[in-house]
Parts: C-alpha cells; structure tokens; sequence
C-alpha cells in the first residue's frame, strides 16, 4: 500500500521543474480552445493578461486539494462547477486525498482532465493559510519580476507618414495622424509572495501614442496593484488597480465572462470576489480599494472606485464610454480622462455545504452625464449620471443537481435574470441547462454574464449542454442555444432570433497524440442590405463550419496541424466558403536553453462572414488571435532563449501576406500599401 | 482534395435537418417526442412496436396546448390491453374547436419477442370536418413499427405512418394527409438514465431531428430534458411522476418564435 502512494508520490515530485513548461502548454492549449471561439463571437477585445497571470500564479502556488474551497478551485477555469462540487464532496465524505490519482475515483473526470490539472494541484497536509508573515520572510521568498516588452510593425501605416515635426505647414491641431512613433512599448515590476501577497506596477505605450513631446510625456497608462490575502481576520484586502466578481455577473463582473465554447458546461462566472487587476487594458477595472472580510460562514466585501475614463464631454455630456484605450491622435487625446466615475459596491455571500448564496448592491456616479445619441436599437440604453443596481445570487446542490442562478434590477426596475442546472446523472454523461432573460431596459456598466452578445441587455435564450465519455480515450461535448432579441439591435432593426449549436468529438490516442473534430452551426438574422426599404426587413444569415486538430509530439518536437472550413450563406445570396490549414512546429533543445515555434497558415475566406481566428504562440503575456479573411499565408516564428536562470528573451516575427491582388490593407490611419504585414516582438524577463 | 469534398457534402447534409410533423399526432410523453425507440412509455399514434411491451392493462389521457392557444390543442385518449399472444391499443385523437377540428381513431397489435424485438400494425381512421361541404371525410391510414435491443443497453425503432401517403379529396379540395418515417435509438447508460436520439421525415417536409436524456431521479421522479431542430431550435424540459399505479407525465417546449408548447398526459396501470 506504501508503495502505490510512494511511487506516484515520486514521480510527482520529481517531475515539478517539468511543471512550469507544462503548465504553459496547459495554459496556451486553454487559451487557444476557449479564446480562439470568444473571438469570434465578441465584438470587444478579450483581456488574456490577467487570465494568464492567474493561471501561472496558481502553477506556481499549486492548490492542496484537501484544503481547497470552492473559490481556489474556480481559478481553474477548465474545470466545470460539476467537477468542483465532486471534488469537495469526495473530501468531505473520504476523507484527504494521498495522491491526485485519486481523482480518477471522482465522477466527471478522466485521465485527459487529470493531466491537465496536474501543473496546478497536489494534495497534502498544507501550510497555515493565516500563518503570520516576517519581513526577513518577505525578503527571502518573495520573487521579483520585471518585464520589457516591445513591438513594432516593420510596414509604415498611413498614420505615421506625416508627423507635425516633419510637416511644418500643418497646425498640430488639424493634423489627423498619429502623434507618436511606431512603437508600442511597456514595463512591469511585480512582486509576490507565495499566494499571500501580490504587488505590482505597471506602464505602457500603444503605437501612436506619445512618449515625450509637446503633447504628453511619459507613458500613456500606468497601473498599480496589491492583494494581500489572509492578513488577520481579513480574508483579501486589495489596493490600487481591481476587479470585483460576484454571483452570475448580472451586477458585477469585469473579468472574462464565459461564452459558448466548446467547455460546453462552463457556463457559469466564477464568484473570485475582488482580485488584483495587472492587466495592460485601459478599461474594465475598478481603481481604489477594498476589502473582504470573512465571519463564520459569511463574507462580506466592500469596495470604493473613481477613477478617469475617456469620453467626448461637450457641455457636461457625453454619447459613449470610449475603451479603446488609444490617445493617438489630437482627437483622442481630446477624450482623455474627461469623465469622472465613482463607484462604490458591496457583497455579502453565506456560504455552506449545499447552499451558496449572496446579495449585491452597487452604485456608479458620473461627473458629466451619459446621453447616447438616440436610435433605435439604443433607445433603452442608460442615459443620465447615477445608477444604482442590486442583485441575488445562489448556489444550490440538492441529490445529483446543482442549482445556480442571480436575478438583478437596476434603480429604473428593469431586470435580468439567470438561472440554470448542472446535472451528473451517471459517471459518463454530464448535463446542463440554462435559462437567461435580460431585459431591453436592462443596461449596467460592469456587467457580464452568459449571453449571446457581449450586451447584458435585451435576450432572452435557453442552453442545453452535454458531455459523455462514451468509451475509453473518447469524449463527446455537445450544446444547443436558441435565443430571443426582443428589441432591435446594432445592425438588426427588427426583433430577432437565432440558434446555434456544436458537436465536439474528442480522441486522446495516447499520452503524446490527440485530436478533436468540431461541427458548429449557428443562424442569426441581419438587416437586408436595402436603402430603399419603407420597413426594417431581416434575413437570415447561416454559418456552418467543420474542424479537424491533430495535436503529436515525439521527443524534442511537437506538431499541431489544424484543418478548418466553412460555409455561409444569407438569404437571398450565393454561398460562400472558407477554408484554412495550418501547420504547427515546435522544438525545444535539452542541451541548449532555447525553444522554437513555426508555424505555416493558407486561408482562403471569400467574404468576411467566412473569417477564421487562430491563436498563435506570442512572446509572455502577449496574445494573438488574428482575424484572416480573404486569400493568403500567414507564418511567424517564435523563440524563447533563456540566458541564465534569471534572465530570459522572447522574440517573434511574423508576417501576413495577401494573394488576392489588394495594394492597400486596413482602412483611415491603419491603412498600409502593399500586401504584407509584418509584426516584430521582443520581451525581456529579469528574476530577482 | 477529397477532404475538401466531403467536408463540403458533410456540411450540406446537416444542414438540411429541418421538419414539421403534423398536428393531429400528439407529441409524445417522451421528452422531445423521441417515442420511436421509447419502450418504456407507449403514447398514442406513435410507434405502434410498444404496444406489445407493457405486460398490464393501461388507461391513459393526453393534452397537448400549443402556444397557449385552446384552439391549437390536441386531446387523446389511450387503452393497451395485454395477453399471452398479443397485445391490442385502441387510440383516439381530437385537434382543434367547432369550426375546425380533425380525429384520429386507431386500432393497433403488437408482439414482444422475448424483449428482443417488438413489432406492431395499427389501423387507422382519419376524418376532418370541411366547411365547404358542411360534412366529414375521412381515410384509413395504416401505421407500422418496430424495436429490437442490439444489445441490453442499446435499441433502435422505427415507425411509419401513412406510408402510402393517402390523401382525403372533396368536391373542392384535396387534403394532404402527412406521410411520416421515423427512425431512432436509445441508449441505456444506467437503469436509471436513458439517452435517445429521433430523425423524423414527412414526405413533403425536411428532416426534424430530436435528441433527449431522461433520468429516474428517485424512484417516483423523473427528469427530462432535450431539444430538436424544426426549423427553429426548441428546446424541451419535462418531468414524470410515477406512483406504481399512476403516471404522470409534464412536457414544456420553447419555441424561440411562437412560445410555450405544453403536455400533460396521466396513465393509470391496472393491477401490481
């Protein structure tokens, strides 16, 4: 019996300094599987950074699965609220797991999910999560870190081909291009100590942007951050640059929300409560300070935010929040930090075995009031200076089924609601439904929930999800959404309605080979492109898209080859096709600290309905996942040199190039000649 | 090349699942009405193969409200009745009010083989009421299925309704009657949770396709849960209820467009 805990035990150990490059691979696999469909389907940009840093935090301080709570589990976001809830019943009712293979005893998880848990988790007696902390401590574990990170596009774009210095007939004032150079640069500091403390700064150059000139100096953003966790009665304080996560995200959540991916039961957001925000976006965060303070079975959190956001104020009013980010030109840097935002919120959440439960309550103050230039598809968008939004959220595990839902109103009693089941009627089949009504005049800054838009606002849809382990080595994930918009939306000037629906069948070979097809359909409606039409008129608008991944390694190699097509129709027009092939190389010497990605990609996307996204490897904490419509080649190259122990470099090159006979790509100050587009990334890590 | 080819027919072909089944059949008790392969729960004018599995007598009423509209709704009533050599159901089906209104009257016989395999006929009656001529007209429409278990956990049905595609024809009008093929499979993970799928084919519609789970969630209860494709995506939820003398069984569906479809059916079993 020693022996069956010994050895694992072991081998556990002895393959840790392994665990770093394979929790990237986890994490970039993850990433790729979840974001690369997000993408598609949002209109906003996705923030990886803090995702990333999330999950490297918790390869470094790996969660003891006797000790875990339900929040250090969410931070897995791989893992469903089903399997979450199987892990703390099994120790709850088993007793401590002595080895992670223990896993294989719990319902809803197979050798696929074990392994990409295994970067993250062991299992053991653990430290005192409360223990005090010394200073010489602090000074002899804490780890500093501190990045350099620059780009560059090699193309010159037609917003750097006049600059005022080179112009001197044109007034800065009129000129429309860009103020800065080329170049996007950034630097990071962050400290941390085991899980317990974590701080940062953060400061970053978009390209465009100036540096040092006449009209700014320095760089554009600056951040700062700290979390303390565990200090005293405290259970997290957080100070600077935050987010705040409650419930189903109907009231509060400006982390990633959760979409229709193929995790077809991950459907729900994560209640992380607040956390440290170390992201390079501009936007989606919350500045000040708050707390989270945990008595008996309760938490109660409060927080305070103001911060400066961008808009375009004339007379104390502005149509829109801006959250680009970018100060690039005269016109932008005119909307920089104009508009005062106050917030202050709070959470109380009771929680225990089988029931989780909490109330929400927040309120957000402008300085100049918020009046969207009316339309149609807006006219229920929140206009004015104050709103005030509150909420209720619950957990709830009864026999084999996990209750969840939230039900939120804001000030003006418009409501939305959320509410599902999870359900794990055998060890092979897993189940969920959902049901989410938002309605028209719903409309809040930072919410975010399921949702077929990146709008909590004006839907009303039901999911159903499944996977089942059919046989050994096979699992099978499938979903169907059907949804309502019952008011008109952006580019849909009628009441729509929509379905889609996926069906993933994954094969794990062996150990070192892997592949998944993916089927995806899905039906929307769009206007009918008719200037002369006297009524709104919408059409149909069909996808249908077919994807073979074959992922093989061999040694120091390993290899991903990706066949992707689709078809898409409109009523009323031809169909119209895509098709991409994507061949992946990667090599990493023993003897030598140097890793190497290649990659090759053909597409071939008729119109821009038949696009297709593609995540790349990058450079640390950068991300890509292109948009290729259109007829050509994209390939990149991507190196990691690690010089000693403490310092390391990431470079990569990529290029696209266009063979549909276009002499100019992007469009305004975006716009360059020619039909290549080359990108240059160069990141340098410092440990101390 | 040949990749490109068939990742191209693979795509066409499923996209062209989309079906309507006509009215006077009620929907089934099972979710989704995947009742082809359901030998568990017999429901009128479904496949007529599970007539021969129940092994005691069984009364059963049927309402089905769609879109919440009284005019729209079908009303059924069932009796099975077993015996050594065969077992006999007699249906009836009403759909719609007094100034339209069809009924579907059945007469079926089915056999189990040893649950290996069940097969069954049914007879039926169709009339409608045309205004035209201020009369009923009707037809005999035969019905046919079939089960057989590949294995103790998996069975496959199949049914037919209409084969012949019979029509009603008047001084003034020919009324299409719906000529419907039925295909499905079950899946029996455990005792308690079963997995069915259903492709279902009128003649002159396109294809409807129907998954649902349903699972015994304590000896008296029963969850379900499904969806199918008919043009719109509609998912369904249901339970069922079962005392060992009653059953009761609840289905909801959404449909994104028209609203609520709902059903309610209760079986009384004689004897224990």
């Amino acid at each position: 019996m020693k022996r069956l805990i010994i050895f694992p035990v072991l081998i556990l150990f002895c393959s840790y300094p392994a665990r770093a490059q394979e929790a990237i691979s986890v994490i970039d696999q993850t990433i790729a599987d979840i974001f690369e469909q997000y993408a598609a389907e949002s209109e906003e940009t996705v923030d990886y950074d803090s995702f990333y840093e999330d999950l490297i935090q918790c390869s470094e301080n790996p969660i003891n699965l006797n000790k875990a709570t339900r929040n250090d589990l969410e931070q897995l976001p791989f893992l469903t609220d089903v399997q979450i809830e199987n892990i703390l019943a099994y120790v709850y009712q088993s007793g401590p797991m002595h080895t992670v293979f223990e896993l294989q005893l719990i319902d809803g998880f197979d050798m696929t999910d074990i392994r990409r848990m295994l970067p993250f988790i062991f299992t053991g007696e653990g430290g005192d999560p409360h223990k005090h902390i010394y200073w010489r401590d602090l000074l002899k574990y804490g780890k500093n870190e501190l990045y350099f990170r620059l780009d560059k596009g090699l193309e010159t774009k037609e917003g750097y081909q006049f600059t005022p210095e080179e112009d001197v007939n044109t007034p800065e004032t009129t000129s429309t291009g860009y103020q800065g150079n080329e170049m996007y640069h950034s630097v990071k500091y962050r400290f941390h100590y085991k899980d317990r403390i974590q701080v940062g700064i953060s400061a970053e150059k978009d390209a465009g942007e100036q540096f040092w000139g006449s009209d700014h100096k320095g760089y554009d953003f600056y951040s700062f951050h700290a979390q303390f966790n565990d200090i005293g009665r405290f259970k997290k304080i957080v100070a600077g640059d935050f987010r705040a996560n409650f419930g189903q995200g109907l009231v509060l959540h400006n982390a990633f929300g959760i979409g229709k991916t193929s995790y077809v039961l991950n459907v729900t957001t994560r209640n992380s409560g607040l956390t440290k925000y170390s992201s390079m976006n501009e936007n989606n965060f919350f500045r000040g300070a708050g707390f989270t303070f945990q008595t008996g079975k309760f938490n109660l959190s409060a927080f305070y935010s103001n911060k400066m956001i961008d808009g375009d104020t004339l007379n104390g009013t502005f149509p829109t929040i801006l959250k680009t980010g970018y100060h690039r030109t005269p016109q932008e840097l005119k909307t920089k930090n104009t508009v005062n935002e106050q917030i202050i919120g709070g959470n109380a959440t009771y929680t225990n075995m089988n029931l989780q439960a909490g109330l929400t309550l927040v309120h957000t103050s402008l300085d100049n009031k918020l009046a969207p230039d009316k339309s149609v598809y807006n006219y229920f968008y929140f206009s004015g200076d104050r709103q005030s939004t509150g909420g209720i959220f619950y957990r709830l595990r009864c026999l084999k089924l996990n209750f969840f839902g939230e039900t939120a109103m804001t000030g003006h009693a418009a409501m939305a609601t959320v509410n599902g089941c999870y359900f794990n009627p055998v060890s092979k089949v897993s189940l969920v439904i959902l049901h989410r009504y938002y309605s028209p005049e719903y409309d809040t800054f930072y919410a975010s929930s399921f949702s077929e838009t990146s709008r909590i606002n004006n839907e009303t849809g039901l999911y159903i999800g499944t996977v089942v382990h059919p046989f050994r080595k096979w699992k099978f994930a499938a979903y169907a959404d059907s949804y309502r918009f019952p008011w008109p939306k952006y580019g849909i000037d009628a009441p729509s309605i929509g379905k889609d629906y996926l069906f993933q069948a994954d094969y794990s070979a062996k150990r070192n080979i892997s592949m998944f097809w993916r089927f995806k359909f899905q039906e929307k409606q769009t206007n009918v492109s008719n200037a002369g039409a006297v009524m709104a008129l919408v059409v149909p608008i069909q996808k249908t898209s077919l994807k073979y991944n074959l992922t093989y390694s061999f040694g120091n190699f390993s290899f991903k080859n990706v066949l992707e097509g689709n078809l898409s129709h409109r009523s009323g027009s031809a169909w119209t096709y895509g098709i991409t092939a994507c061949q992946d190389v990667s090599f990493s010497l023993k003897s030598f600290p140097l890793k190497l990605d290649v990659r090759y990609q053909f597409f071939d996307a008729v119109e821009y309905e038949n696009r297709f996204y593609s995540y790349e490897k990058d450079v640390l904490y950068a991300f890509s996942i292109p948009m290729y419509y259109g007829l050509g080649s994209r390939y990149y190259l991507n190196l990691r040199y690690e010089m000693t122990k403490n310092l390391s470099f990431w470079f990569k090159l990529a290029q696209t190039v266009y063979a549909d006979d276009r002499e100019s790509m992007g469009t305004g100050n975006e716009a360059i000649s020619g039909n290549r587009k080359t990108d240059v990334r160069l990141l340098v890590k410092w440990e101390f | 090349m040949k990749k490109i080819i068939s990742i191209i027919s693979l795509i066409i072909l499923c996209r062209s699942l989309q079906s309507q089944i006509s009215t006077i059949i009620p929907s089934s008790n099972s979710i989704a009405s995947t009742s082809v392969s359901d030998t568990r729960n017999w429901t009128a004018f479904n496949n007529p193969a599970m007539i021969g599995y129940p092994d005691k007598p069984e009364l059963g009423i049927l309402i089905e409200n769609r879109y919440l509209l009284p005019e729209l709704s079908t009303k059924g009533i069932q009796f099975d009745y077993p015996t050594e050599y065969i077992n006999t159901g007699i249906s009836f089906s009403y759909f719609g009010y007094s100034l339209y209104h069809e009924m579907l009257i059945g007469l079926g016989f089915a056999r189990n083989f040893s649950d290996k395999f069940a097969m069954g006929v049914q007879f039926n009656y169709y009339t409608a009421f045309f205004s035209a001529s201020n009369s009923y007209r009707g037809a005999i429409l035969p019905q046919i299925g079939l089960s057989v278990f590949l294995s103790s956990d998996f069975s496959i049905g199949f049914s037919t309704f209409n084969p012949f595609q019979t029509n009603i024809k008047t001084e003034y009008v020919v009324k299409r009657l719906p000529s419907i093929f039925s295909a499905g499979t079950a899946c029996f993970f455990s005792h308690d949770f079963v997995w069915r799928t259903q492709l279902d084919k009128e003649v002159s519609s396109n294809y409807r396709f129907a998954t649902g789970f349903e699972y015994q969630l304590v000896q008296s209860v029963m969850i379900k849960l499904g969806t199918y494709n008919s043009g719109y995506l509609v998912p369904c939820l249901g339970a069922g209820f079962n005392t060992g003398l009653f059953r009761l069984d609840l289905n909801c569906e959404m449909h994104p467009l028209l609203g609520l479809n709902t059903l309610a059916a209760i079986k009384y079993r004689f004897g224990r």
